[in-house]
Formats: structure tokens, sequence, C-alpha cells
């Protein structure tokens, strides 16, 4: 073999694929397409784990350098509410757990909460039609969310009361009208949080008026089987403004 | 060694508790190797805050497939390293490519950055039969995996630093893999 033979990429077999792969000498394609096999392949995954464990070692002489502060708390915020991200964080207002204590209170906080959704979906959405609300009464009639859907699936939810989630997670559920009424997830919001939502576009022809939300609690990180649990904290019908 | 075992197991056990949902366990996680990972996404992407972004995207892949760590196959740290090296050299690729002007390192330079051993990540047997590995091989091959381990970069990149042509880093790197293989594997 001379020194400048310009062998295939499968010369060595996967070993050596995974190896190369481990090195980080693959371009943006390739590494994709090993990372697709790593996927699909577990004895190629395996080969993948081997190069990972053996050179791990090289790692040692890595300098440790201490992250800023601020990283761990956008960690923080990322896992809290992994399918969403956190509304309005450039509005101070937005931001203090004050404010929404206050709009909580009553009727008259409960309207304002929806002016809020409202005032923030017009800011985002170019003008859409008519935007579906929905109030999320907890048991015992007391409103808990309310939250607004832009005709484009942009949501936003507004917590209209204190609610605690004690170590448990806050999920969004879609309940479609009809045959098709098995609960979507929406994803994970934040208790003290307004919290905006893409709907994923499969979802978003399912947002009809007479369609419902509901919040559920569940293991933290949310569902893992797919469905609500049995406790279902606030629930609400769509409907035209 | 006692120390690093025991690490390593406190490490496996938050790990198994993230697994779980625990969000306390994440940060015990993130208090005993976020400086390290972090160190590892610098040298990679050599700008702090690309850097930062992709430390967060390492934890929170850490919080949602920690369920996918196995004790058996790897060691906590290599199975974290491994996540930081892949996400850093993602974002190194999808990056406007080559975007890094550093000054084409030559042979010597690469060496001279020296392994300075700070901190043992890995268990000491381990790293013993790696270094054991890589002393077996041509000083060329070693030093370009090395190198490509660290910097995560690419063939070409390679090629253009050591000043040969792309096939033969090829050969270079390929030829060292497989016998360290053979070499690690006894």
């Amino acid at each position: 073999m001379s020194e400048t033979d310009h062998s295939d990429a499968t010369e060595g077999g996967d070993p050596i694929v995974a190896g190369e792969y481990v090195l980080g000498v693959l371009d943006a394609s390739e590494r994709s397409a090993v990372a697709q096999r790593i996927e699909r392949e577990p004895a190629f995954a395996n080969e993948v784990a081997f190069w990972e464990e053996r050179l791990g070692g090289f790692a040692d002489e890595v300098k440790p350098v201490t992250p800023p502060d601020a990283a761990w708390s956008r960690i923080e915020a990322a896992i809290a509410a992994p399918a969403a991200r956190p509304a309005f964080a450039l509005g101070n207002l937005w931001q203090n757990l004050f404010f929404w204590r206050i709009v909580g209170i009553g009727a008259s906080g409960l309207a304002t909460a929806c002016l809020a959704a409202l005032a923030y979906l017009g800011t985002v959405a170019a003008p859409e039609r008519t935007p579906l609300l929905a109030t999320l009464g907890q048991q015992g009639g007391q409103p808990g969310f309310v939250a607004a859907i832009g005709s484009g699936g942009s949501l936003v939810i507004v917590p209209a009361s204190l609610l605690t989630a004690n170590q448990k997670s806050m999920e969004l559920w879609l309940i479609p009208t009809g045959a098709q009424a098995r609960p979507r997830s929406l994803g994970l919001i934040a208790p003290s949080q307004p919290v905006r939502i893409t709907v994923p576009p499969n979802l978003v022809p399912f947002v009809t008026p007479e369609a419902s939300l509901a919040v559920s609690l569940e293991e933290p990180g949310g569902s893992r089987t797919g469905a609500p649990s049995n406790d279902i904290i606030a629930v609400g019908k769509l409907t035209n403004l | 060694m006692d120390a690093i075992a025991a690490n390593r197991s406190q490490l496996a056990a938050a790990l198994a508790r993230v697994a779980a949902g625990d969000r306390a366990a994440l940060r015990i996680v993130y208090q005993d190797t976020s400086a390290k990972l972090f160190g590892v996404c610098l040298r990679i992407l050599n700008d702090r805050s690309e850097a930062e972004d992709v430390l967060q995207d390492v934890y929170v892949t850490v919080w949602r497939k920690a369920g996918s760590f196995d004790p058996a196959r790897a060691s906590p740290i290599t199975w974290l390293v491994a996540i930081a090296r892949n996400r850093a050299i993602d974002r190194l690729r999808s990056s406007a490519a080559s975007r890094r002007s550093e000054p084409i390192e030559s042979a010597e330079d690469v060496r001279d950055d020296a392994p300075a051993a700070l901190d043992l990540v890995v268990a000491a047997e381990q790293q013993e039969r790696l270094k054991t590995c890589l002393g077996e091989l041509e000083e060329r091959h070693s030093t370009v995996i090395r190198s490509a381990f660290l910097d995560g970069v690419t063939y070409e990149q390679l090629a253009q630093r050591m000043d040969v042509p792309l096939g033969t880093m090829k050969s270079w790197i390929r030829r060292g893999l497989m016998k360290l293989r053979t070499c690690l594997e006894r």
C-alpha cells in the first residue's frame, strides 16, 4: 500500500468507519450517514461504543474550563419545558411572577390574562383568522389557565391562578372532537409562567371550536405513555372569540 | 484509584436518577462534569458562546437520554465526553465550513501541545493501555489520531495542517486505527 493510497471509505470495514466517526474526521454528510447507521445497526453501534470508550482517555488532556453561571440556568429552563419555550422572554412584565399573581385574582384578572394572551398573539402572528380561546377550569370551577391559539398553530397558555406542580410536570393536551378524540400532547408547560407553544402541523387540523385543552400532572419530564395521567387539573373547550 | 472508582459509580448512580427524571441528579452530574465538557467543547469550537450553546444542548441531551447510558458498556465520563464531542463536532461542521482560520500547525506544533494529564477522567489502567497502544504506532500516525480526537478536525483539515495529500492522511489514520484496535482489544 502506498502512502498516497486513495482508498475508499470502506477500507478496514466497520471498525474503521466507526473509529473515523469517533475521531471526528468525517465531513457533515458522512457523519450523518454514520449516525443513522448507529441508530439502525446495533453491531455497528457497538463498534462506535468501543472507540468512544477506548479513546475517551484522550479527553484527560483537555483542560477543564468552568462554564459561566448562567449556563446552568439555561439548562434548567430548557429541561423545565422541553417541548415549549417560555414565552415573553423579552418582556419584563411577562416574567414578573408578581404580575401573574395579580392577574390570577378574580374575573377581572382572567380578563386581563385573556387580553394579555391575545395581545401576545397579535405581536407574534401576522393577522391571523380569529384565534380560538379556552379557559381551562380547575375542579371547583376556578380558572386555572387561559389559552389562545392562532390559526397557524401558535399557542400561548397563561396561568390564571397560583398553581404548584409539586415535583411533577404539567403537560398540556389537545383533545380533538369526534372520532379522533385521543388526547395529543402539546408539550410541557410551566405552572408560574406564560408559555408559547407551536402546535405541530399534524395537529393543527384538530384545533377547532369544541376541541378541548387539558392540563395534567405527570411524572417529571412528562408522560411516557403518550397519554395523560388521571391527574387532570384543568380542562376547557376552545371557542371562537 | 479508589477515589476514581467511587467517583465513577457515583456518577453512574446520578445518571440512573436522571433517567428517572430527577432534576437534582442532573445538577450533580453537571457540577461534576461541566468544566471538563466545557473544556472539550471549547477546544473543538474555539468560540466561547458557541461552546456555551453546545454545553446546554449536551445536558439537555443527557436529561433526555440518560436512560440509554449502559454502565456495562461505557464509563459515565466517556459517555458524557462522547455526547459533548459529537455535539461540538456537529456544530462545527454545520457552521460555515473551515471557518476557523488558525495558522496551520506543523507536526511539531501539534506535538508541543503537550499531554497535560490534568485530571483522571478514565480509569488509570485504560489510560495506560491507550498510551501503550499509541506508542506502538508510527509517531506521525499517533500524532494525527490524537490531534483529530482533540480538535475534531476533518481529514481535509488534518491533511492541510500536516501538509500532506488527503489520501495520505486517510491512509495514516486508517492504518493507525487498525493497529490501535488490534492492540486495544488485547
